[in-house]
């Protein structure tokens, strides 16, 4: 009588049938998710992103070292899963092995294996070097991540052990083959067992690994480790374009009574399903500006909170008691957190799983202003002034186009039939500073002999701040009376200076019919240097070093075409700051922030201005109002606004640029 | 000729300026101009009444009207324009005015128009035109029906008037008997008297980054002080710590729109230009003839703070003697 199976089938069903319990309780509180999810189209194009960032770790390797620890380990697992599979079947059914995929093929398996259990075992060593040692602060301290990694490094070396002395008393032509296993057959002296011995240690050793492979299971969905479950679906649902607008609210709908999220269960199934992803490794921490500057809020921690907040009211939302799960807004999660949050991307951007974090916190606030009326201060003026004046600065619509006075800019009603629409925006309108930048742009369109016209009054705010501080219903009102003004006059073409404008133009007002081609500055006088209707002769002998905006770039994609500009102009160095591109970090203004204090920590402005500083430029370039504001007063702030100059592109250009 | 009489605001003894512009502006429209005086013992207070254009001061002196309520107020009011027949019924749009107003206005069965900044006066007619929406617009008001015309009029909307000290008025003193009086006043308790807060100040001198330090604010302190002002910051000056956050003019903190905005120092980003841009007058004194603040001014003083406040100081305070 063979007590194997006897043993291994109730302890197997036992302990795979408590982790599936477990992970039908998680599917179950992520379908009890009331919030709406991103429309979900273009299989194909998931599917192909799936196997490029699953198997071909693709996003996990934009970090070098880490990723190659990771990929080490993914694909170690992988392979040696199909060693355990042929380990469990053997135990119920003795003798059982994959030879017959044939005997070549079998050989190139069971090297694998032993390769990469060395792999992975390296790689669970270098792990332990981090944590242990390097510390960064990125990871913090969990006792759940060094389990984590105590469980695959006994894994690892129970394979090793019972492959070793598989070698020695059954199997010596596995041998040929599994070059590490038998390394340590041979060296650390097991060979001086007789083959009997051996076959027992080798059995013990391969029960050992069985066993610690269910407790693994079993250990899973308590563990941060759930991500090796959830990375791969959330992968396969992450919103695939760069470009991603905020979900409008129906408010014709009268049967809505929560606007944005109270609770967890308000968020979406996909804003549960990225808590799940999270394998805290901190990436987005390291880029989040508000972390870096001593706000309470990280990117890392509000997905680990909030997944604590879902576990914590798991009771009542399985029991379909909606009403007694407690707030979103926690011990944890606190309004300070939310209001942090400046919307610069950067975390979603360098989450190796595609976790969308401004999604949650926007919905947040959401709820916070429209169902609460719990806001900063001095957000109220902001609402008002959008409200009455439609522009979030206490200035009269009536004065929105006097910047272009005596500049002979045609309006649109003037010019009905100009190419393009020169969208100023509330800062080019109104902002001393931003007005300079408007009409240098003005003047370059002029040289290059473009046709355009301006809205003038008819312009209102496109509701941006209103949207990102989440007041969803002022947002939606100027949303629809632009629309309505541009479709009357027919526009086609935009091109606008404020990237803020031109995320919202572009991506946001199609939901509420506007549909029209919508450019940056940045990517129009590039198209116009390119085509050599516009020739920087004029030389700057300066070094000049560029400030992505964060809803150019993370939200938008756009990062050459201003580097292109700058580079156009004779005798220009260019030099990139230590941050840059999709890891260039915030000015502190977007998300809302533009408009409120900001009391805690240092200040994001500042920060940034330091980086700034530390290229040694003379000018500062930037290509967005808000970030020429930030960056300014960090430069009054820092005593440095002698020295250095922060202009917008279309200003450096525009000097380069004789008719 | 058309009537007007119109409720004068003393406060202590001492008359408001918003009731002289009242005066004169129904005198120059051709009125009848009566004056409604209340108080305890106010009748002095005729005299300059008179020099601005009343015909007639209507007296009401008691106990109860020491200090104002708009049960007593209101019942004194009523009576005078029960005596009076007036066509119309003037009181700046002051706290006051817009508090007893209404009140006499229900009691007399009167149409109201309240907050005006103009008047157009047409016999028995007057045309009022008052701003709507934050001042996005404005309407037209005027009149249906035959009962006295009530008005509240913005302060300073209307011209400043001239004393004529060769004017005088005729007294009459009205009694009133108070009935039912629900409310009385006991007492007035001040707020601290030391400078006022922004807001509320009709004078603001505010400083910006370019005052270097916080100790350097006693210099804007010392002008505040002889002109009875507020004291104001930048964004810049607050978040440099030199002055606190309650101090703070612009978006993200006070909106203030005092009588004068003395800006010293503060080149006038956005952020600033958006919480005090409404002042009636603005000063600015900068070193910086591009500075922006100088586009909003209506006076402009290209030169160093550090020279020019205390020269300032120097010469008000010799004025005052």
């Amino acid at each position: 009588m063979n007590w194997q199976p006897l043993v291994f089938i109730p302890i197997f069903l036992g302990t795979v049938g408590y982790s599936l319990f477990q992970f039908s309780k998680l599917f179950r509180l992520m379908k009890a998710c009331d919030g709406t999810a991103r429309p979900m189209h273009q299989i194909g194009m998931r599917i192909k992103e799936t196997l490029i960032n699953v198997l071909g770790q693709k996003a996990v390797l934009r970090e070098k070292k880490a990723g190659l620890m990771h990929t080490a380990i993914f694909w170690g697992f992988i392979i040696i899963t199909v060693g355990t599979l042929e380990q469990f079947i053997s135990t119920v059914a003795p003798g059982f092995t994959f030879e017959f995929i044939g005997d070549g093929a079998y050989a190139a398996l069971i090297f694998l294996q032993d390769l990469f259990t060395f792999l992975v075992l390296a790689a669970v060593l270098y792990a332990f070097y981090v944590r242990l040692i390097k510390k960064p602060e990125r990871l913090g301290k969990s006792k759940d991540a060094l389990n984590i990694l105590y469980f695959t490094g006994a894994l690892m070396i129970s394979i090793f052990l019972m492959n070793a002395f598989h070698i020695l008393a059954d199997l010596p032509w596995y041998g040929d083959t599994m070059v590490f296993s038998k390394l340590i057959a041979s060296t650390v002296g097991f060979d001086a067992l007789n083959s009997q011995a051996s076959h027992h240690w080798y059995l013990g050793f391969k029960w050992l690994h069985m066993l610690l492979v269910l407790g693994f299971a079993v250990y899973i969905p308590h563990s941060k480790h759930l991500h090796v479950v959830a990375a791969a679906p959330n992968t396969f649902f992450k919103t695939l374009s760069t470009e991603k607008p905020m979900q409008p609210i129906d408010f014709e709908d009268e049967s809505l009574e929560q606007y944005g999220a109270a609770k967890v269960t308000d968020l979406s199934w996909k804003d549960t399903l990225d808590l799940y992803a999270c394998t805290e490794c901190g990436r987005c921490q390291d880029l989040c500006p508000a972390w870096n500057t001593q706000k309470p809020l990280s990117p890392k921690l509000i997905i680990s909170d909030l997944k604590k907040n879902l576990l914590k009211n798991q009771k009542a939302i399985l029991g379909g008691k909606k009403e007694e799960v407690g707030s979103l807004i926690d011990e944890n999660v606190t309004e300070d957190v939310i209001w942090a949050c400046t919307s610069c991307r950067a975390c979603e951007t360098a989450c190796p799983v595609f976790i969308e974090q401004t999604d949650k916190i926007y919905e947040s606030r959401r709820h916070l202003v429209m169902m609460e009326a719990k806001f900063p201060n001095e957000l109220q003026t902001v609402f008002k002034n959008m409200e009455t004046n439609a522009t979030p600065w206490a200035f009269p619509a009536e004065d929105r186009a006097n910047w272009a006075q005596g500049l002979e800019i045609p309006t649109i009603n003037e010019n009905p039939n100009a190419e393009v629409l020169l969208w100023v925006g509330c800062a080019g309108s109104y902002d001393d500073r931003n007005k300079k930048v408007v009409q240098a742009f003005a003047r370059l369109l002029k040289k290059a002999q473009v046709s355009f016209a301006i809205l003038g009054k008819e312009e209102k705010c496109t509701g941006d701040p209103a949207r990102r501080i989440g007041n969803e219903y002022l947002f939606q009102m100027l949303a629809k009376e632009n629309v309505e003004t541009l479709n009357r006059h027919q526009v086609k073409t935009i091109i606008t200076s404020c990237p803020h404008c031109f995320n919202t133009l572009k991506n946001e007002y199609p939901d509420f019919g506007g549909k029209f081609r919508v450019f940056h500055h940045s990517q129009y006088l590039a198209r116009l240097v390119n085509t050599g209707k516009l020739k920087p002769n004029k030389s700057l002998e300066e070094t000049v070093t560029y400030h992505d905006s964060c809803y150019l770039g993370r939200w938008n994609n756009v990062y050459e075409q201003p580097r292109e500009i700058l580079k156009s102009i004779p005798s220009t160095r260019f030099i990139e700051m230590k941050q840059n591109k999709e890891k260039g970090m915030c000015c502190g203004a977007g998300g809302g922030r533009m408009w409120m204090e900001e009391t805690i920590g240092k200040k994001v402005n500042i920060a940034r201005t330091e980086q700034a500083l530390d290229t040694n430029a003379g000018v500062v370039a930037a290509a967005c109002p808000f970030c020429m504001t930030m960056l300014t007063d960090g430069m009054k702030s820092k005593d440095m606004s002698e020295k250095v100059q922060v202009k917008d592109i279309s200003e450096v250009l525009d000097e380069a640029t004789t008719d | 000729m058309a009537k007007a009489l119109i409720f004068v605001e003393q406060r202590e003894n001492k008359l408001k300026n918003n009731s002289f512009e009242l005066i004169a502006a129904a005198s120059a429209a051709g009125c009848e101009v009566h004056a409604a005086l209340m108080g305890e013992s106010v009748e002095s207070l005729a005299v300059e009444l008179g020099n601005y254009g009343a015909q007639t001061v209507h007296i009401v002196e008691k106990p109860e009207l020491k200090f104002y309520t708009a049960e007593a107020y209101g019942q004194a009011l009523e009576a005078i324009a029960k005596k009076v027949e007036p066509r119309f019924i003037l009181a700046s749009h002051s706290p006051m005015g817009r508090d007893l107003l209404p009140w006499v206005a229900v009691k007399l069965d009167a149409g109201i128009a309240s907050d005006c900044t103009e008047l157009e006066f047409n016999g028995d007619e007057v045309k009022a035109i008052r701003p709507m929406y934050a001042g996005k617009a404005k309407v037209e008001v005027e009149f249906s029906g035959d009962g006295p015309r009530c008005l509240t009029i913005r302060p300073n909307a209307l011209p400043a008037p001239k004393p004529d000290s060769s004017k005088t008025a005729q007294t009459e003193k009205v009694d009133v008997e108070f009935s039912n009086l629900k409310t009385k006043c006991t007492g007035v308790e001040k707020g601290s008297t030391t400078r006022p807060d922004v807001t509320e100040a009709a004078i603001v001198v505010s400083g910006g980054r370019s005052l270097k330090n916080a100790e350097n604010f006693s210099i804007l302190e010392k002008l505040a002080d002889v002109m009875g002002a507020a004291v104001g910051a930048s964004r810049a000056a607050v978040d440099a710590g030199y002055r606190p956050h309650r101090d703070q003019v612009g978006q993200t903190g006070k909106v203030v729109s005092p009588s004068l905005y003395i800006a010293c120092g503060i080149s006038g980003a956005i952020q600033h230009l958006a919480g005090m841009r409404t002042s009636k007058v603005i000063v600015a004194i900068n070193t910086d003839p591009e500075a922006p603040i100088f586009q909003v001014a209506d006076y402009g003083l290209v030169g160093d703070l550090f020279e020019v406040v205390p020269a300032l100081t120097e010469e008000i305070q010799g004025l005052k003697g």
